[in-house]
């Protein structure tokens, strides 16, 4: 059976963005600003619903990058400067731990709370940056060891986790594009498989870990996959050749797999032909396959994210035709 | 009047400057169809004016225009290039935003887009050499959206084809000095993407009669290096400060021997590096014993646009007084 998700954030829309300015000049009143939010979440929300996801990100829509709301949320942690995130013409602000973190407000509970009831009866997908991208792509000033510093973030997550599960989440995504880059160790590695451990172990959801930007080294992959984790998504269609190479190399193991097939980061309508076979040839040796976005939609404009999440419901609804195999919408469940 | 560049360690500058005088405002003239192409590089000489003026006072021996007509690097190209559709809005950091440009249709060159500046910019230099400085192919086809091609080979070709036209301009008028900037180059390190971008200037440099010189910055610069050691130009122009020297190992490892712009001092901090600072970050480079002192070409790490006019400039003279003393060290 197949399902699809867009895999994480949404770019703000022209009046998001001008209502933003505003806010960061004082020129919005507070209402009004988190009320734009909420109505520019539930936009998206709504799309998502209506090209046929099995779950729905809220679009992620306040979210500078995938650190900062956490960074801002836990003691302990601050921003430093801007840094390039990975080859994009876009920068993120590096967050300092300076001891311990510590969350003082949940970044995700009251969101799943307040947009459960509209994405029913889609589930609401939970993204977190994961811990070794946290880890490696901050700035340690804790005088912590990096490991240790490593199992405080795993467990400041894990209390994440757990009140979103709490509030009714329906899976938790865990966001490590760090395990792209080609020069993680192996000793990385093997600390990122106790890490996720922490977190997957503190809650009952299904977790998926998400790589994006690239596709892990082998040597780290072999490793990956034998996480904690019931899913593995991968970015497939940015380097369709050495994702499946990857792929038909080393598997997914027991886990089930999440493919990255409509490119999150070009404008451009993607290969319906292309996609199929590499779906197709992923399905023949799984029972369930999820099919997603490359990774968020930050650096598209908003109506070309739009367009891609349609694009992804009609893709799978053929590739469910193509393939034979069901798709799994739970708006068809609903009687 | 002719300017005689020193023969060890020249100076240089990277290409951006600060924008001076109403340069700002006559982009937003330009672009609200206020004026007129012409009127606008007419207008924007008095920008031009000032930049070479500062150069000129920090002791710089091969100056620039200063970009003082470019907003941004590709859409400057991409308002002036046929094919190109209006750009949509994508984030670059926080709540701040580019337009970036679309291809939709075939490109092609519509008229002569940078030797106007570079031409004006040389007249008042004082027998300076002045560079001819173009985004390259690579970063223009990595940082606009493409509805057309879908082929980035083609896509690729065709802007070194639009390129070469505009550089064989650039040659024609006097240039001698050919920079081709690459900065996406290094965020996407991989031996296929430099591979890819060496056809291309395969065609663009092919035959050129000046010093071919490629710019690239930051991301991972070790990673890439292998591969376009071979790539035909004169010089390799590098960040170094903002990356602490990383890279200095790793030109020893791959065997480095071309000419080299040697960026030392960051252009995303105020503090500004002292002439001791940068003297120690040339004999770094010097005890490696790779290429000798007329190979070095001393300049900062990449554009000063972003920088306060005051310290750009300060930067710039503490690299040319650096610059003086190594000359009597190595002379």
């Amino acid at each position: 059976m197949l399902w699809g998700s867009v895999l994480g954030g949404y770019p703000r829309s022209g009046y998001v963005r001008h209502e933003m300015r505003d806010a960061e000049r004082g020129d919005s009143a507070f209402l009004f600003h988190e009320a734009a939010i909420a109505l520019a979440s539930a936009s998206v929300i709504g799309t998502q619903v209506a090209s046929g996801m099995r779950y729905a990100t809220d679009g992620m829509i306040d979210f500078h990058d995938i650190f900062r709301p956490f960074a801002r949320s836990w003691r302990n942690v601050s921003i430093d400067g801007l840094i390039r995130y990975f080859d994009n013409n876009f920068f993120y602000r590096i967050p300092v731990f300076n001891g311990e973190p510590d969350p003082a407000r949940f970044v995700w509970a009251s969101r799943v709370k307040a947009f459960k009831s509209i994405s029913s009866p889609i589930g609401m997908k939970v993204v977190i940056p994961g811990p070794l991208s946290f880890l490696l792509m901050g700035k340690n000033e804790s005088g912590l060891k990096e490991r240790e510093l490593g199992y405080s973030i795993a467990k400041a997550i894990s209390l994440e986790a757990k009140a979103a599960e709490k509030a009714g989440a329906a899976v938790m995504q865990i966001d490590e594009p760090i395990l792209s880059d080609q020069e993680i160790n192996d000793d990385l590695g093997d600390l990122e498989v106790e890490l996720l451990s922490i977190i997957s172990s503190s809650i009952r959801l299904p977790t998926i870990l998400s790589i994006y930007f690239d596709v892990p080294r082998k040597e780290i992959y072999e490793k990956i996959i034998n996480a904690k984790v019931d899913y593995i998504s991968l970015d497939v269609a940015d380097s369709p050749r050495r994702a499946m190479e990857l792929i038909n190399a080393k598997g997914f193991g027991d886990k089930r797999p999440v493919l990255g097939l409509i490119d999150a980061r070009r404008i451009h309508d993607d290969n319906y032909d292309k996609i199929k076979d590499m779906a197709r040839s992923v399905a023949k040796n799984h029972e369930e396959v999820g099919i997603t976005t490359t990774t968020w939609f930050d650096t598209i404009p908003y109506s070309f994210a739009i367009r891609k999440t349609q694009l992804l419901g009609i893709y799978l609804e053929r590739l469910g035709n193509d393939l034979k195999l069901e798709v799994i919408n739970p708006i068809t469940e609903v009687r | 009047m002719t300017y005689e560049v020193p023969r060890l360690f020249p100076t240089t500058v990277v290409g951006s400057y600060p924008k001076l005088g109403n340069a700002t405002e006559l982009i937003k003239k330009r672009e609200r169809g206020e004026i007129g192409e012409e009127e606008f590089h007419t207008k924007v000489r008095a920008s031009i004016d000032e930049v070479v003026k500062d150069y000129i006072d920090a002791g710089i021996d091969i100056l620039s225009d200063g970009e003082q007509s470019r907003e941004d690097m590709v859409v400057y190209f991409a308002q002036r290039l046929k094919g190109y559709g209006k750009g949509d809005w994508v984030r670059i950091f926080d709540n701040v935003y580019f337009r970036k440009p679309i291809i939709k249709e075939r490109l092609e060159r519509a008229g002569e887009m940078i030797v106007t500046d570079w031409k004006y910019a040389e007249s008042v230099a004082g027998g300076r050499q002045v560079k001819l400085i173009i985004t390259g192919p690579y970063t223009m086809l990595e940082w606009s959206f493409d509805l057309f091609y879908k082929d980035r080979e083609e896509l690729i070709m065709d802007f070194a084809k639009i390129i070469r036209e505009e550089v064989l301009e650039g040659i024609k008028a006097g240039a001698r000095y050919v920079q081709v900037d690459e900065p996406a180059l290094s965020t996407r390190p991989w031996k296929e993407e430099a591979y890819l971008l060496k056809e291309a200037l395969k065609y663009i440099f092919n035959g050129i009669d000046a010093k071919k010189i490629i710019h690239i910055c930051y991301g991972r610069l070790e990673r890439i290096l292998p591969y376009i050691l071979d790539y035909p130009v004169d010089q390799f122009d590098l960040e170094f400060k903002n990356s602490n020297f990383r890279l200095l190992p790793y030109l020893k490892e791959y065997g480095f021997s071309k000419e080299l712009g040697y960026g030392v001092v960051d252009v995303h901090t105020l503090q500004v590096e002292t002439v001791d600072e940068i003297v120690e970050a040339v004999e770094r480079l010097m005890k490696l014993d790779l290429i000798g002192p007329e190979k070095v070409y001393l300049d900062p790490d990449c554009g000063l646009k972003r920088l306060p006019r005051d310290v750009a400039k300060e930067k710039l003279s503490n690299i040319s007084k650096a610059a003086t003393s190594l000359r009597k060290r190595y002379g």
